[in-house]
């Protein structure tokens, strides 16, 4: 038989073990989609799961942390370090430059929603803030984190073409499918299980900051009052300055606590599983708090021989308060502060701001502490979902499947600019934002499977049908001259600045709505359990696109040989247990965001007596189709040893086509400043590698190592006509810092960071200005680097000895470029360590661009600068975008730690009832080994609701994640 | 049970035929954006059109128009200048890679564009003529202006949504197609029939000429007698028998005669940006520059071939004066001049440091309650073609014919046009003891220095025309000095038309313009710079001196 548990887990828990009889491959069916039993010989694409437990071991409150190095072409990037952060999930790169990279999940066959809030409302029309920012801000938390971790039975994470064969156009990004925990026949009994967390957090690492030197300019020292005074240009601090540690009196220990609760009980033919769990998250920044309740009641229950129910609703409600990150928020602040002002004293008396360098609070800067206290912005969730699966199982032959699941939350959040904040002038008099979103998503997939044997041949033959109707509604409102300065209520602004979402005006939400029906069907034949073949056909109907381009369909296909049993001559190489190839191939659709083929008017306030409109700034399309992938994979799977040693490997190609390039630039002589069209293409590939072993077995001693290598590339093919050869395509969220963006070009990644550069001669040699000794700047933003890394390695050691148990993940990443904005930023204020070596001249190496430049004898520079006296040398023309991005960026972080251990029954017996407890301790992130010079290179300057690539690998005013200790205990009763 | 499977499957089946009906339902009623709409009213579309004259509006996006291209512009003609000293655009320079100058591209192309397309569409459908006519008056007088500040740009093309690349056409096609436009428009705006109305007419231009197409035609004469006198260089306005000279007087005299008639774009005024005015304090946007010595020197009777000894009583209105009361200015490429903070003038807004006592005339900041005159103020309405300016091209067609008496009438009655303007419009904020009364217009205009009785020069109009354009008509000016190529001598009097005005030299001239001065601007940039590469290399214009390429309306030939 030989199956490594650790891989794919047998659905041991699954409902139909009952109703179906037990075959001769029974025990080795997996569930990987639709909840569809497959013989996992017949896969003909690697799927891999990771189990409930290994997540909820993590002690990750956002269980998307956990996956990173645990599957092979999956990407996991935290926005920030700080409590309630959202996270990115990317499977094998990104597939489109404009549309959503993240992909679908699907919890017992419902799919859950896991937006990220947009700021971007384009000009009140979507479903962003009433500000209408550009989504950097500010961080909101991806809905699936409301997931109880607990609750997690296994995760299968869907990579290839296979997920959007079954799932569809919306699990175009591959797809997380879900199984949770169900209710355990305990007889009658009622069963509790108990755990809690206890975890401490601590930032220790933080950008490189000089602070030998004072205000000033060019070595001349600013007088107070000083609007200057974060131009740290000035002389050496006296030896006598008292400094301060504003780094370390900023960050505080974060402290959170976890208690989860389960009850179960249950019968032969039904039984009822209810958990909770409190998780309260005081962040390593002041003013951050994340606090969330889940509670989930399910049951399952069967109704004579043929029909099984499974129920269940779950409630969450989550809290959480946070102060503004990136361009504008404290982290910035807190590294430009100078040194010799503790930042610890940040207001008077009366509670207002301490004025220190300018007697206006609007021009005097935020002290950092002061402004995570007042510059905060904040979110509250509750949400509900309810699901119900029906199995009806007339025949053997036959199943009946129906997953109907609702899922709905209401959030409600602000954003709160202090009226003495020096982010807004004082006649602003602050400026709140006030949003209320509500979700509303209904699905259902009801499919028919029949099985047949005949002969050496079996086959299954699936059809079903999904729908699926999504619906976001949102209130915005943004006002300023707020009447308290800390009311978070709408009714706080002035009413003649209001400004709201279009329909908002109307008493209206605005909306977002996708609905798609689909059927879909699916045949598998199997040739004496060694070769299998499989094909599959999607139809699809999407509300998102033009009737005449609404209806499309794909197939897919798949292949899987058991060339160990098929050529028998392998079985007798030593050690071989078992091989197979495998081979999938798919061609898949992609869809546009709701009303991207629709020109629509905006509000427009300029003086008139009705309500003005002006078109807004998107040349919608009226005539998208949907964009296309096509994909194929291959690879082997081997085991030996006993099966002691899997491998499994996978080499994928896709084809992305007819790419919808959303607010794409282009002349404004089509009327507007954005366009949309399937202008665009791109291919990724990737080759992934997967080992697992277990060296060492045996009654007290178990190892099992797991190893997951990725290594994927990609190549933009196609833009639109609008962009030139030497120009980039982008999204402007992304344009956060210097002239740096995710920028696309022809030719080269998904993962290119455009800049402005040096200006370089032929040979490459940076050019110099003659008259000053300075660089010449090539102000265009062309390729400055690659976020893309050369490989990844996920390494998972899961040690057992008696009763101890020790598991640890290292995640290794070489390659990949960092873009540091934060150093940018420090470095033109003079804050930066690149700035500490002011006083010595320097030569820029360099030649000089006086006519010799090209030919065999260029004139190399011999012009002495000194920094000290000409600050310029540290501005963004002297030191291009290209100098703030660190090539080959490495890191090895132990992601997470557990030690556990299971007391012996003698220890607890004398608690009534108590069947089991253990206590761990487990850490994460405790190691980073890395030759970043920055804080932290695992951010993202944007959130994932950024569509297309976004900005990962973008530092800038993001704190790091934090290192987090943390112990607790399970016990059973 | 085979039967009961049977009859399951059955009622499976039914229920999925009406289940998808009912989904395809529910999936077209998806489809349409609910939060904007496709189509709005054009009443309500019109308003913000017409700030797209001046500075376009909407959401994320202000600036666009003749307002924020002429804080720039101005320092090309010496209206004005900032505080620093070899700031680019004083130097004459052009624009690199921002999209500074590109106001008026983007206003034309984006913020007029499409939405006036519609107001001539479904006006048309609805029979509104008058909204027709407008829609056209208001895209004429945008091919005209654009034009004139970038030369060749996208005519036959624009507004193609489906296009990435476009092509650019050539000057005279845009003037050709100005006037086609300006016709039609014209006949649009006569009809009385369909559902015209002054009503309905004013909701849409509230804040410009309430409903009234009887302004609207005069605006069009306007534009149409611009079209003309932007020519008057050109060989071909003397051809036969100066007809263009004669087209220019007819429109000129067809277009706005009282300063009722002024096309001025009006602001309410309030606490969002979108309903001031862009020059006044609540924006913000004129607090670094200060007026020029040029015009300070002028309006102070300091030119030495203009006005000589005469103070204009204007200069109260639309100069600011230093500390010590008296009009000074700066160099654009000088920056402070080396002034001295007594004779440095405050800026437009009369900014003084009152509380501290201390005279701080380089503030860019604003008084705490709007004290700002003429064009400067929060609700300032701004003028876009005024009656004055159209006598003044009255007095330089007839003065290029040789019809000397009429010129002189025409020369006249714009200055006290002006004078009335501001008197009428723009008494706000002026010392008592400086306001324009009656007899000090007619004693300005009856000083022979300013008006003599014979030997009106093209000097003393353009000059005046200067003045009169003062603030507002920076593109007009711009347009005039270019026909002279600013210092062209007039040949009648052999000495310069723009007397005293000097172009910067040497290192104080951008060394791009390989010593030319700028004839036009370059192509917004976010637009056409980096999406529209092609075509830009094959007119010429990715070289930064393309700005010292002359256009064809200043030409001869």
């Amino acid at each position: 038989m030989g199956y490594t548990a650790q891989r794919i887990v047998v659905g041991n828990n699954n409902t139909y073990n009952t109703s179906l009889k037990s075959s001769s491959t029974q025990l080795q069916e997996v569930t990987v989609a639709m909840d569809i039993k497959r013989n996992p010989r017949e896969l003909g694409y690697s799927v891999q799961k990771v189990s409930g437990k290994e997540i909820q071991e993590t002690q990750r409150e956002n269980f998307v942390n956990s996956l990173q190095g645990r599957v092979a072409g999956l990407t996991v990037t935290p926005t920030s370090g700080v409590a309630g952060a959202s996270s990115s999930i990317v499977l094998r790169g990104f597939n489109t430059m404009s549309g959503n990279n993240q992909p679908l999940f699907i919890v017992d066959g419902i799919i859950l929603d896991n937006q990220t809030l947009n700021e971007n409302s384009y000009g009140g029309s979507g479903i962003g803030l009433a500000s209408d920012l550009p989504n950097r801000n500010n961080d909101y938390t991806n809905r699936i984190a409301d997931l109880n971790p607990n609750d997690i039975e296994n995760v299968t994470v869907l990579k290839g073409p296979e997920a959007t064969a079954l799932y569809g156009s919306q699990a175009s990004s591959g797809s997380l499918v879900i199984t949770t925990r169900k209710a355990k026949n305990t007889n009658g009994k009622v069963l509790i299980n108990y755990d809690d967390n206890f975890r401490m957090q601590k930032i220790t690492r933080f950008a490189d900051v000089n602070n030998d030197y004072g205000p000033g300019v060019n070595g001349v020292p600013t007088a107070p009052p000083l609007s200057g005074q974060f131009t740290s240009f000035g002389p050496a601090w006296p030896s006598d300055t008292k400094k301060y540690d504003n780094l370390h009196n900023f960050f505080r220990t974060g402290f959170s606590q976890t208690h989860n609760l389960g009850l179960d009980f249950g019968s032969q033919n039904s039984g009822f599983r209810l958990t909770g769990q409190y998780f309260n998250n005081e962040g390593v920044v002041p003013n951050n708090l994340y606090t969330k309740y889940n509670f989930k009641l399910s049951n399952n229950t069967k109704i004579g021989k043929h029909l099984t129910i499974t129920s269940s609703i779950a409630f969450i409600s989550s809290d959480n308060k946070k102060p503004i990150k990136g361009i504008s928020g404290y982290l910035l602040d807190l590294y430009a502060w100078p040194a010799n002002n503790d930042i610890t004293n940040y207001q008077d008396a009366k509670g207002n701001k301490l004025l220190l360098f300018n007697s206006n609070y609007n021009v005097d800067y935020d002290n950092p502490i002061w402004s995570a206290y007042h510059n905060t912005s904040g979110d509250k969730s509750n949400r509900y979902v309810a699901t119900l699966g029906i199995d009806f199982n007339p025949f053997a032959w036959l199943s009946i499947a129906g997953r109907f699941g609702y899922d709905t939350y209401k959030t409600d959040g602000y954003l709160l600019t202090h009226p003495q904040s020096y982010l807004l002038p004082v006649a602003t008099g602050g400026s709140l934002d006030n949003y209320y979103r509500t979700y509303k998503g209904y699905n259902h997939t009801i499919t028919a499977t029949g099985r047949k044997e005949v002969g050496k041949f079996t086959g299954r033959l699936l059809v079903g049908t999904m729908w699926q109707d999504f619906e976001t509604q949102q209130f915005g409102v943004v006002g300023t001259h707020l009447i308290d300065s800390s009311s978070t209520d709408s009714s706080n602004t002035l009413v003649g600045t209001r400004n709201r979402l279009l329909r908002n005006y109307f008493g209206l939400p605005n909306l977002s709505i996708i609905r798609e029906i689909a059927y879909f069907g699916e045949a598998t034949i199997g040739y004496n359990n060694v070769v299998f073949l499989s094909y599959s056909h999607r139809f699809e109907t999407a509300s998102v696109l033009p009737k005449k381009n609404r209806n499309y369909n794909y197939p897919g296909a798949s292949l899987s040989v058991i060339i160990s049993d098929l050529i028998p001559g392998l079985k007798t190489i030593k050690f071989l247990d078992f091989a197979k190839l495998r081979g999938s191939l798919a061609s898949t659709a992609r869809l546009n965001d709701p009303y991207s083929n629709q020109s629509v008017f905006v509000n427009n306030q300029s003086s008139s007596v009705v309500p003005g409109f002006t078109y807004g700034f998107t040349n919608a399309n009226p005539d998208l189709h949907p964009e296309r992938q096509r994909t194929y994979e291959v690879g082997p799977e081997l085991r030996f040893l006993d099966n002691a040693l899997t491998i499994e490997a996978a080499y994928y190609n896709t084809l992305c086509l007819d790419q919808i390039s959303q607010g794409y630039r282009a002349s404004y002589a089509t009327g507007y400043v954005l366009n949309t069209g399937n202008v665009s293409s791109l291919r990724n590939q990737g080759l992934e590698l997967t080992l697992t072993a277990n060296p060492i077995k045996n009654k007290n001693f178990n190892w099992n190592i797991n190893f997951n290598f990725n290594h994927m590339w990609s190549k933009v093919l196609t833009l639109p006509l609008a962009i030139g050869i030497k120009n980039d395509y982008y999204n402007s969220d992304t344009y956060l810092s210097g002239n740096v963006r995710g920028g696309l070009v022809r030719g080269y990644s998904t993962g290119t960071i455009t800049g402005f550069g040096y200006q370089r001669n032929n040979a490459g040699q940076i050019l110099i200005n003659p008259a000053n000794g300075l660089i010449l700047l090539e102000n265009l933003n062309y390729v400055r680097g690659d976020r893309t890394p050369d490989f990844t390695l996920g390494t998972l050691n899961s040690f057992r000895y008696k009763n101890f148990t020790l598991n640890f993940l290292w995640d290794l990443k070489i390659g990949g470029d960092i873009y540091n904005g934060t150093d940018y930023f420090l470095t033109t204020l003079g804050k930066s360590a690149r700035t500490a070596n002011r006083t010595t001249p320097i030569i820029v190496e360099g030649v000089l661009n006086d006519g010799l430049q090209n030919t065999d004898h260029p004139t190399k520079n011999t012009i002495v600068v000194s920094p000290y006296f000409l600050n310029t040398y540290y501005g963004s023309t002297s030191l291009p975008d290209e100098e703030f991005i660190q090539k080959d960026v490495n890191w090895l972080r132990l992601r997470d730690v557990t030690l556990g251990y299971s007391l012996p029954s003698k220890v607890f017996k004398k608690i009534k009832g108590m069947k089991s407890l253990s206590v761990f301790v487990t850490g994460n992130d405790l190691l980073l080994i890395t030759n970043y010079t920055g804080a932290d290179p695992a951010v993202n300057a944007n959130n994932p609701g950024t569509n297309g690539v976004g900005s990962y690998g973008f530092d800038y005013g993001s704190p790091p994640t934090p290192l987090s200790l943390s112990v607790g205990l399970h016990a059973n009763f | 049970m085979q039967f009961r499977i049977t009859k399951s499957l059955f009622f499976i089946s039914v229920s999925g035929i009406l289940l998808s009906a009912s989904c395809s339902k529910k999936i077209d009623d998806a489809y349409l954006n609910p939060n904007a709409a496709v189509v709005e009213p054009i009443e309500t579309i019109l308003p913000g059109v017409i700030v797209a004259f001046t500075a376009f509006f909407s959401s994320a996006v202000t600036g666009y128009g003749v307002q924020a291209d002429g804080i720039l512009l101005g320092r090309y003609i010496q209206y004005w200048g900032t505080q620093t000293a070899g700031e680019n655009y004083g130097q004459m320079g052009g624009t690199g890679s921002s999209d500074n100058t590109g106001g008026i591209w983007a206003a034309v192309y984006y913020g007029q564009g499409q939405n006036v397309n519609k107001i001539i569409q479904w006006g048309s459908e609805q029979e509104k003529w008058d909204y027709v006519g407008v829609g056209l008056a208001i895209r004429a007088w945008g091919w005209l202006e654009l034009t004139n500040q970038y030369g060749d740009a996208i005519l036959k093309q624009a507004f193609n949504t489906n296009l990435q690349q476009f092509n650019y056409d050539t000057q005279p096609e845009f003037y050709d197609s100005c006037r086609a436009i300006c016709f039609r428009a014209l006949s649009f705006l006569s009809r009385t029939d369909g559902n015209v109305s002054q009503k309905n007419l004013a909701i849409g231009d509230a804040y410009f000429y309430n409903g009234n197409v009887d302004k609207w035609k005069k605006f069009v004469y306007g534009t149409l007698a611009r079209s003309y006198i932007d020519i008057s260089a050109k060989d071909v306005f003397k051809a036969n028998n100066y007809a263009y000279a004669d087209s220019a007087i007819k429109y000129a005299n067809l277009a706005m005669t009282t300063n009722e008639d002024n096309a001025m774009v009006k602001v309410a005024g309030g606490l969002t940006s979108q309903v001031n005015n862009y020059f006044g304090p609540f924006r913000g946007n004129i607090g670094a520059i200060r007026q020029s010595a040029y015009v300070a020197n002028l309006m102070s009777g300091l030119n030495s071939g203009a006005f000589t000894g005469v103070p204009d009583p204007r200069a109260w209105y639309k100069l600011r004066e230093n500390k010590t009361g008296v009009f000074k200015g700066l160099t654009p490429w000088l920056g402070t001049s080396g002034l001295t903070t007594n004779d440095y003038p405050q800026n437009f807004w009369g900014y003084t440091n009152t509380a501290a006592g201390v005279y701080t005339p380089s503030s860019t900041s604003a008084p705490t309650v709007d004290s700002s005159r003429y064009v400067y103020q929060n609700t300032s309405p701004w003028p876009l073609m005024t009656a004055s300016e159209m006598q003044f091209i009255v007095a330089e067609a007839a003065l290029r014919k040789g019809d000397n008496s009429s010129a002189l009438t025409a020369y006249k009655k714009a200055i006290s046009l002006d004078f009335d303007l501001l008197t009428t419009t723009y008494p706000q904020h002026i010392p008592v003891a400086n306001q324009i009364s009656l007899a000090t217009t007619s004693a300005y205009l009856a000083n022979p220095a300013i008006a003599p009785a014979t030997g009106l020069t093209l000097t003393h109009i353009m000059l005046q025309k200067y003045i009169a354009l003062y603030g507002w008509g920076t593109h007009q000016t711009w347009i005039d000095m270019r026909k002279f190529h600013y210092v062209d001598p007039d040949p009648a009097t052999g000495r310069q038309v723009y007397s005293d005005f000097t172009l910067p030299i040497g290192p104080n001239l951008v060394a791009t313009n390989n010593g030319k001065p700028a004839y036009r601007c370059r192509p917004r940039y976010n637009s056409e710079y980096l999406y529209n590469v092609p075509e830009l290399t094959r007119i010429g214009a990715i070289d930064l001196n393309y700005i010292t390429m002359e256009c064809w309306f200043s030409q001869a030939k």
